[in-house]
């Protein structure tokens, strides 16, 4: 199935460009746009046919000053005050977002949510009911509801955990999931961690053996493993900060989430590589063919020499890339077990090399893609 | 405080004559009541259940309460619920169909059931579950002895709800007990380990996957040769299982869905009873 993008700030654009054909839907922001913007999207959007909208209520973390959330009809003025873990509260304003979703006619609605500071059985009890209650009220639309599920990655290193939550989401009405992944780990870095990958993977395929089809939102380079459990659908976004979904992200301002340096997604190592990691990977003849048929590394090649900056064509070839990658693994053309070892195979043939390469980043040194394999052959057995 | 001079027969005996009832005996003892045979003037014979003394729990009352949502012909049909009054004391009573044909428990004693007869019993008991479902209760209590037959030979039926969970109401259950309600042979997992936020109509599922099972093959699907019923019970309770044995005979006698019914985790078996219910007829056509 087709790529998602995660919409951010000024991100809707390159939608259209003729490159990115591949996404075939979008998670669309009420934080960035308020409804007259994002209705103009959707009508955009549906001009380029057989395209998915995903509105996301993005209730994350409820505050009366959150860029533009206070201009939708559905977010609470309360919220400030209100007690959040009254189901009143909540069932107000999940038949508001079904409201605001038919309105607007997305292709599909997210359940609201919250992120909590725990994560016990309760709050998956309580997820559940707000989207049991959204299908209820979209009974009828054409709109689907998809229910959020929000999970902590740490928890997911406990694969009973990870069966638990499957157990409890699997008891909702409703059949589309969206999953989101949160966790510590800082958004530029690998997630690294074998458990809980394995977790998360075991989640994704317990939900999708049993008939929930799921789409990762905030996926970055580890979309390959999601893929690999049976994902239907993954999303990314143009920033590191839409690629991962930190407790941090509610502290920062949207749309500084990139940095000014610009990276290189590298299939050969699955790694991002800083201009000068680039050339001497290049120098070493392991850029990848996905990177040579990547329409944005020729641009990216002539930048360089120029001196010009390119961290937008880095944006553009990651996004790129991910497109490209989900298009090949959902058409099993390759697997992500294949694409791991070859950059575990690679990053071996970095180190052993005269001299041995080091990047500019400590911590870019590929450990985490043998932790990815061990999470591709062991997830299945994660009991 | 029951009076000490009257039996609950004595009190069925009363409700009988002032119904216009005739009184046949009684029929068994449980904790929370006594059933006793009342034939009516037409002929037809009726289980009156009379609730002990200080038993008039909210478990009790629930189970009515669940006995009055449900109407399914798969499913034990209360006719009455009443108070009579004997001796200065109030008693609670139920009318509830007579299921002259017995229970499953006896059929089984005459001999394990061939695979046509699985096919229709399951196909029974799914279908009963599936409205149980739909009422958003969990029975809790699925077993041979409390799947019963209006006729030898008849459709069966499922009775006694007296642990059932409303999942629209707050749990009795304490979260500190170790085990959950149930009869810990049929149980699911969560059951026994008394895991709440995990019981839902799967815990059900469970208990007919494994009443099946014994009723086809005679023995629990997570037993491993050589071990006792015991050990079973253990490794429900530890998600060690199904045994490999049962996955083997289960798959060779071409049927696949019940070791998914008896799967570990809620997540892991069939997710909605209509689901359950094509892949049994699937199973069944393909015969």
């Amino acid at each position: 199935m087709p790529a998602f993008h995660q919409v951010g700030h000024n991100s809707e654009n390159l939608l259209f460009l003729e490159e990115f054909a591949r996404f075939g839907g979008a998670i669309l922001s009420p934080l960035n746009y308020g409804p007259a913007d994002v209705a103009a999207q959707i009508a955009r959007l549906r001009n380029r046919g057989n395209f998915t909208t995903i509105f996301d209520p993005h209730l994350y973390r409820p505050q009366s000053e959150r860029m533009c959330l206070p201009e939708w009809d559905y977010y609470p003025r309360d919220v400030d005050t209100a007690d959040l873990s009254d189901e009143g509260w909540w069932a107000a304003i999940v038949d508001g977002v079904a409201r605001t979703a038919v309105g607007l006619a997305t292709t599909a609605v997210a359940s609201p949510a919250i992120v909590p500071t725990t994560f016990p059985d309760d709050f998956f009890l309580a997820l559940v009911r707000n989207g049991n209650r959204l299908e209820n009220a979209l009974r009828g639309s054409a709109v689907r509801p998809m229910q959020t599920v929000i999970v902590n990655l740490p928890e997911l290193a406990n694969s009973s955990r990870a069966m638990t939550i499957a157990s409890i989401i699997s008891r909702s009405h409703v059949s589309e999931c969206l999953l989101v992944i949160a966790g510590n780990d800082e958004p530029r870095r690998e997630l690294a961690n074998p458990e809980e990958l394995k977790g998360a993977m075991r989640l994704i395929s317990t939900l999708e053996s049993g008939g929930q089809p799921v789409t990762v939102a905030f996926s970055s380079s580890e979309m390959i493993l999601w893929k690999e459990a049976g994902a239907t659908n993954c999303a990314t976004g143009k920033f590191f900060n839409l690629r991962r979904f930190t407790p941090s992200r509610f502290d920062e301002p949207e749309g500084s989430g990139g940095g000014q340096l610009g990276y290189w997604f590298e299939e050969a190592l699955l790694a991002f590589l800083r201009q000068s990691d680039l050339l001497r990977v290049l120098d070493r003849g392991l850029i990848s063919q996905a990177s040579w048929e990547n329409p944005f590394s020729g641009q990216i090649m002539e930048a360089i020499p120029a001196g010009n900056a390119w961290v937008a064509l880095g944006w553009r070839h990651f996004l790129y890339w991910f497109a490209d990658a989900e298009y090949r693994l959902s058409r099993r053309a390759i697997s992500a077990q294949d694409i791991v070892r070859q950059a575990d195979a690679n990053w071996a043939a970095v180190e052993r090399g005269t001299p041995p390469l080091f990047m500019e980043e400590r911590q870019n040194d590929g450990t985490w893609v043998r932790q990815w394999l061990r999470a591709i052959v062991e997830f299945p057995y994660f009991r | 405080m029951p009076s000490p001079t009257f039996t609950l027969e004595s009190v069925a005996q009363a409700i009988c004559a002032a119904s216009g009832h005739t009184f046949g005996g009684g029929i068994n003892e449980g904790s929370f009541k006594e059933t006793f045979l009342a034939t009516r003037n037409d002929g037809r014979k009726l289980a009156l259940k009379v609730l002990k003394q200080g038993c008039s729990t909210e478990r009790n009352e629930r189970e009515v309460e669940a006995m009055k949502r449900c109407s399914h012909p798969n499913i034990v049909a209360l006719l009455e619920l009443a108070e009579f009054g004997f001796a200065n004391t109030k008693y609670t009573y139920l009318l509830e169909q007579f299921m002259e044909g017995g229970t499953l428990e006896d059929r089984l004693k005459g001999g394990l059931l061939n695979r046509r007869d699985l096919l229709a019993l399951g196909d029974e008991l799914i279908r009963a579950l599936g409205h149980i479902a739909e009422k958003e209760l969990v029975h809790r209590d699925f077993k041979p002895a409390n799947i019963l037959y209006a006729v030898a030979g008849g459709e069966a039926l499922v009775g006694d709800f007296g642990i059932v969970r409303d999942l629209r109401r707050e749990s009795l259950t304490k979260t500190f007990l170790l085990q959950g309600p149930g009869t810990p042979f049929f149980a699911a997992p969560e059951q026994l380990n008394n895991e709440k936020s995990l019981i839902d109509w799967r815990t059900d599922q469970f208990a007919i996957g494994v009443t099946l099972s014994i009723a086809h093959f005679g023995v629990h699907p997570y037993r491993e040769d050589g071990e006792d019923d015991g050990q079973a019970i253990a490794r429900v309770a530890t998600r060690s299982g199904p045994a490999a044995r049962f996955i083997r005979e289960a798959t060779s006698a071409n049927l696949p869905v019940l070791v998914k019914m008896v799967s570990r985790w809620p997540a892991e078996r069939f997710r909605t009873p209509g689901n359950l219910l094509e892949e049994w007829k699937k199973q069944a056509d393909e015969s």
